[in-house]
């Protein structure tokens, strides 16, 4: 096996992922990352990547199951006309290769063969741990581009407009759900969250009744986290959220319903309403700190 | 503007998922079903820029026939077309769904100006049946977009990254990938509903090619074996969470 | 001279009628036949009888003495009218009876009585009913009312100062004494003239003025008795969608414009007195909501009148065009959506006015039209649609509560057992409400109750979609659940929701779903009677107990929830009990709705703590949850229980 890895950047935990999954097929793995500075353009870096694995004769190609890790392999796949699975949790060589796929943002799995050559597939996040990648060879993007290629490129990158901490990067995410009850009522979500200078985050339920803006959302269509610990506040478990939480080290449920399917994917569980366990858990952690 | 949305019915999971007994579908004798989130934003989006600039927007459909259902759904609020592609029901890989989508756009007398699909479908996830269409039809093709807007012949699509918004301009004809959250979908009229069982659906029967991502069976990822660990009920369980939040070093 | 006044005045009457009259026919169709019996009773009762007004005892027979008082005195236009053409001629029969003018007599002082009680109401006492009235209008009213009565005594009194009487002087007691202001001389014959003719132009200008005013119920509350609703309160007018006589533009989303309303709902309008009965027992203007019933009403009458001329133009087939909306040009879009349906309005309402009608009808129009309502409903109307319950469960999940239980569920193609249990989606899926269907399940068990429930295949019966204004979405599940019930032949049904028991029984017979429907509480009423269900009573259990309002008020399950707890403890009443009871906010779907400033259930929880009860009985899961959750707001020392959990407590199901 002579296996090509997109990586996005050598420090990319997604990309050390599935360069660690890679080396699970055995033979040569090469890590590579695309000179970002002419702006990220997938058809364009899948076009380079297509050249280097045909060049060195690679037998796999694979890239992290990221956006763009998904984005640029899809390219590489319709390039070549090949099948591709994305989002897999172990993948095996072979004739045919074989994979098992995430489905349902990971509620569901799918074993299927790969009827195709090079193998192509994408790692899913956090299917397994990551190391640090040695060495990551960057290449710049290949000169010989079809015009398609070179139509899509990123020509502008408007940085935040929100302060504090992004949904994404937070270590402690406080998220709400229908039991809620309003938009106000998120006021002691907030609060919790800012206690612990976390993030706050909700339900689809939550977006669509109109309490919280869709940036808010965790899920399968929402963000996906990956805090030490998520702490879910009246969120019956729905498997659309489940799958954004799937990345978390740690979940602690606030349900008064005992057999609520949160429960079933907690690590602590505070069976109760969410509108007396909060603030009391703010309170005792003000208590604590001594404010 | 002349608009296709491709979409796909999905059924609605609810807290846990059910698998037939040959592990090859989900249990969905009493589930409901759905235009998958991202999709049915895409339709959405697909009426506003009609509303907008003009033309006409048509909905595509690979799936059996109560996939006609999703169709109307998304006339009801605005499409004004379908194609539906009818299926057995059973699964179609990216590869066989693409090329299916390419000959029926292929089938249109007039081009599409922008081809609009969701990011990932809601079940299988597969991240690239847009790419392979825009391949094929040799037209450019963006992902994940949550803003959209025609300046001139070009499209400025913005896209949500962890750093802010990646912004990309696109010449029609275009293939684009949206995500949920590039705007809520209305809800649709009862007048919007009568007229939609009005309007055409073009329906055809293509055959199903080889897989060659060949799902063998599916499987209920293991629920670790995990109990969750009861902290208490009520306000009392507050200094036994703030214990964990301590250990764990989030405070 | 008279022959002119009365032409003129009976002309102004006649146009206004008219106008109104055209009004009522360009409305939208609504079938209001049948039920003579029930309607003659109603017309008995509630105009004649004055039963809804006398539930208030003090303005209620104020207004009975006026309203008797004008039934009474109504020939003496007449004899008025002769006295103008000649003093000495009167009306044969009646003019000149002993006990005619004793009644007469009496009844203009008791409508004087009437006229100053109720000033002394408006001017004094001033009740927040009145907020938002016409005040000033209402004055004029009361003026002319008392001239009308004051100038007739007045009349009477200077007649027998002349010994024009044609009764004994002693008949007319009252007359008789102001008779003593009276010479027999030159000036009181010119006063005589005077009397009679203020008392007969007073009329004739009330006559003109009546139907211009808010005054206009004389004429039209006896016709919106007589048409007023005899099914059950909690049931709402289904619209149709695929009548093929009716072309798609003219189908009829509830309404959006003066034109939409029915002929029913302008007679109401018409029928309006302002007088506040409807706001002040509505719990959304209790808690300070935008909502008083009394304002929507005079809001539509004001549109309609606006819009009148176009209104009846239309009656000749032109549709009328560019008429303003009705929300929010009439009716704020808050009020619409802060109805809570329980329809204390209705009961209330002493010219059987249908405000409930109104604001469904005003919802219909935004949800199925302008898809406009709050946001925070959307997912409950998705999720109905989508996975057949307003909380977006999988149906796959709708019997867990039941496993382990031993319950049976009917599979399709199973023969029917006795009694179907409906459990709802509330009792299925919320955890408080959960405790309800194991707790009836068991008791049903226990009593050896042949019944099943349909698991997965019973979906929500579109109770919440109805009541938000979706009734397209809602006759898609009437349509589907009459479809598995007829399938399954099920005849009798038990329901623990009063929501469902009122949709059940009460609008799926439009859907072709007949059954006997009844609540789990009739059943377990019986069971306990007839010895089958055996509980402890404990003396020291003090238990009050909520109705529910699609229970008590809309169909009229008082006593069997009462006999249980009292089966099982000490009862003590709320102040707003039976058909008076106050919602616990929910209804109306509400329970899927913020709600704005003081909630609901703080005030009903609040009336539950004093009455000393440690346990609150409900027999709903929508009032279970919304009085737990106001309990715990309050942190009142009460425990909410449905009373079918109280019967397993009390040992029951053992």
């Amino acid at each position: 096996m002579r296996t090509l890895v997109f990586v996005e950047d050598a420090s990319d935990e997604l990309s050390q992922q599935a360069v660690v999954m890679a080396k699970g097929l055995g033979g040569d793995v090469a890590a590579v990352a695309i000179d970002p500075s002419g702006g990220y353009a997938p058809a364009a870096w899948a076009q380079t990547l297509v050249e280097i694995a045909q060049s060195r004769g690679a037998t796999a190609i694979t890239a992290p199951g990221s956006e763009r890790g998904n984005e640029i392999l899809a390219h590489v796949a319709a390039k070549l006309d090949q099948p591709m699975a994305a989002n897999c949790v172990s993948v095996a060589g072979g004739d045919p290769a074989t994979v098992t796929r995430v489905r349902w943002g990971g509620s569901l799995l799918e074993e299927a063969r790969l009827l195709g050559s090079p193998l192509l597939y994408t790692s899913a996040a956090h299917a397994i741990a990551a190391e640090p990648i040695s060495d990551v060879e960057t290449v710049p993007v290949t000169s010989a581009l079809s015009e398609l290629d070179q139509a899509v490129r990123v020509v502008e990158q408007v940085p935040a407009s929100t302060s504090g901490v992004s949904l994404t990067d937070a270590d402690v995410v406080v998220s709400g759900g229908r039991g809620v009850g309003s938009a106000e009522g998120f006021s002691i979500i907030e609060e919790l969250a800012e206690l612990l200078g976390g993030a706050v985050g909700c339900s689809r339920a939550v977006t669509s009744a109109g309490w919280r803006p869709h940036s808010d959302q965790v899920g399968q269509t929402g963000s996906k986290v990956s805090p030490e610990i998520y702490i879910a506040c009246g969120i019956s478990g729905a498997t659309q959220h489940m799958a954004g939480v799937k990345g978390a080290k740690r979940l602690l449920a606030i349900n008064p319903d005992g057999e609520a399917s949160i429960f079933a994917g907690a690590d602590y569980a505070v069976i109760g309403d969410l509108h007396e366990v909060v603030p009391a858990i703010s309170a005792e952690i003000r208590k604590v700190k001594g404010t | 503007m002349n608009i296709l949305v491709c979409v796909k019915r999905v059924p609605l999971t609810g807290g846990k998922i059910v698998l037939t007994e040959d592990a090859q579908a989900i249990q969905t004798r009493h589930l409901g079903f759905t235009v998958s989130p991202h999709e049915e934003c895409g339709a959405e989006e697909a009426v506003r820029l009609v509303e907008q600039h003009g033309g006409t927007s048509t909905a595509l459909t690979i799936g059996p026939p109560e996939a006609e259902e999703q169709l109307r759904d998304l006339m009801a609020i605005g499409v004004d077309q379908g194609i539906h592609l009818v299926t057995d029901g059973s699964e179609w890989d990216p590869q066989a769904t693409g090329a299916a989508i390419v000959a029926a756009v292929r089938a249109q007398p007039e081009p599409y100006d922008l081809i609009l699909f969701g990011n990932e479908s809601a079940d299988s996830g597969n991240f690239q049946v847009q790419v392979r269409v825009a391949q094929a039809l040799g037209l450019p093709v963006v992902n994940g977009i949550k803003a959209i807007s025609l300046e001139g012949s070009s499209l400025r699509c913005e896209q949500e990254t962890s750093a802010g918004r990646d912004v990309y301009t696109v010449p029609t004809p275009a293939v684009v990938s949206v995500k949920e959250g590039i705007n809520l979908p209305r809800y649709p009229s009862v007048p919007g509903r009568m007229r939609a069982k009005r309007k055409p659906i073009e329906a055809s029967q293509p055959a199903k090619p080889q897989a060659r991502l060949a799902m063998v069976r599916l499987v209920l990822p293991e629920t670790s074996n995990k109990q969750a660990e009861v902290l208490g009920h009520g306000a009392e369980a507050a200094p036994a969470v703030v214990e964990i939040l301590q250990s764990i070093g989030v405070m | 001279m008279l022959a002119a006044l009365l032409a003129v005045s009976s002309y102004l009457f006649a146009v206004r009628v008219r106008f109104l009259v055209d009004l009522v026919r360009s409305a939208a169709p609504t079938t209001r036949a049948g039920d003579r019996e029930r309607r003659v009773r109603n017309e008995a009762t509630i105009v004649l009888g004055q039963r809804k007004l006398l539930q208030r005892i003090v303005p209620g027979l104020i207004h009975a003495f006026i309203f008797w008082g004008f039934l009474v005195l109504g020939p003496t236009i007449v004899i008025a009218m002769i006295g103008v053409v000649s003093k000495h001629a009167t009306l044969p029969w009646l003019g000149d009876q002993g006990w005619y003018a004793f009644l007469v007599d009496l009844f203009a002082v008791l409508v004087l009585v009437g006229v100053v009680s109720a000033l002394w109401i408006r001017k004094v006492q001033r009740p927040r009913r009145f907020e938002g009235s016409h005040l000033g209008e209402a004055d004029l009213i009361l003026a002319l009312i008392a001239t009308i009565a004051i100038s007739l005594l007045l009349w009477h009194a200077t007649r027998i100062a002349l010994g024009l009487n044609e009764w004994p002087a002693s008949s007319a007691p009252v007359s008789h004494l102001l008779s003593h202001l009276f010479a027999h001389d030159g000036t009181t014959r010119v006063l005589e003239r005077v009397f009679v003719w203020v008392h007969v132009t007073t009329i004739l200008a009330f006559l003109a003025y009546l139907p211009r005013s808010k005054h206009l119920h004389i004429a039209s509350a006896a016709f919106n008795v007589w048409y007023g609703r005899t099914g059950p309160g909690g049931q709402l007018e289904t619209l149709r969608f695929d009548d093929p006589n009716i072309p798609e533009e003219d189908i009829r989303f509830g309404a959006g414009t003066s034109a939409d309303l029915t002929w029913k709902e302008m007679l109401d309008t018409f029928s309006c007195t302002e007088c506040g009965r409807c706001q002040d027992v509505c719990p959304a203007f209790a808690t300070g909501k935008a909502l008083s019933p009394k304002l929507v009403i005079m809001g539509l009458r004001d549109q309609v009148f606006a819009d009148g001329a176009a209104l009846v133009k239309s009656r000749d087939g032109e549709k009328p065009i560019d008429l303003t909306s009705l929300v929010p040009t009439a009716v704020p879009e808050e009020s619409v959506w802060d109805c809570v349906t329980c329809g204390a309005c209705v009961q209330a309402c002493p010219v059987s006015i249908e405000h409930v009608d109104h604001i469904v009808d005003l919802r219909r129009h935004l949800v199925m039209v302008d898809s406009s309502f709050p946001a925070e409903a959307e997912p409950m109307l998705r999720d109905i649609e989508r996975a057949s319950n307003p909380w977006g469960k999988a149906q796959s999940e709708r019997a867990d509560w039941a496993a382990g239980l031993g319950i049976r569920i009917l599979e399709p193609g199973e023969a029917a057992p006795e009694y179907l249990y409906w459990v709802g989606c509330a009792s299925s899926f919320d955890e408080r409400a959960r405790a309800t269907a194991e707790n009836t399940a068991r008791l049903l068990q226990r009593a050896g109750v042949d019944f099943a429930i349909l698991g997965a295949r019973e979906a929500c019966t579109g109770d919440p979609a109805r009541r938000i204004g979706n009734e397209y979405v809602f006759q898609g599940f009437a349509e589907q659940n009459v479809a598995t019930l007829n399938e399954a032949g099920v005849t009798k049904i038990i329901a623990n929701c009063p929501h469902c028991f009122n949709t059940l029984g009460n609008e799926y017979p439009d859907f072709g779903g007949h059954y006997e429907v009844i609540h789990h509480t009739e059943v377990l009423a019986r069971l306990v009677s007839e010895g089958r269900l055996t509980p402890r009573r404990d003396e020291n259990l003090k238990v009050t107990y909520h109705d529910s309002c699609y229970l008590a008020r809309h169909n009229d399950v008082l006593a069997p929830p009462r006999e249980l707890v009292s089966a099982v403890g000490q009862t003590v009443e709320m102040e707003r009990s039976g058909k008076q009871t106050f919602c616990c906010g929910a209804g109306g779907a509400h329970m899927w709705m913020e709600e704005r400033g003081t909630q609901i259930n703080d005030n009903r929880v609040r009336e539950a703590a004093g009455t000393g009860a440690g346990t609150l009985a409900v027999a709903c899961p929508f009032c279970t949850v919304m009085l737990d959750d106001g309990v715990q707001g309050a942190g009142a020392d009460l425990r909410v229980a449905d009373v079918a959990t109280l019967l397993v407590e009390a040992g029951a199901a053992d």
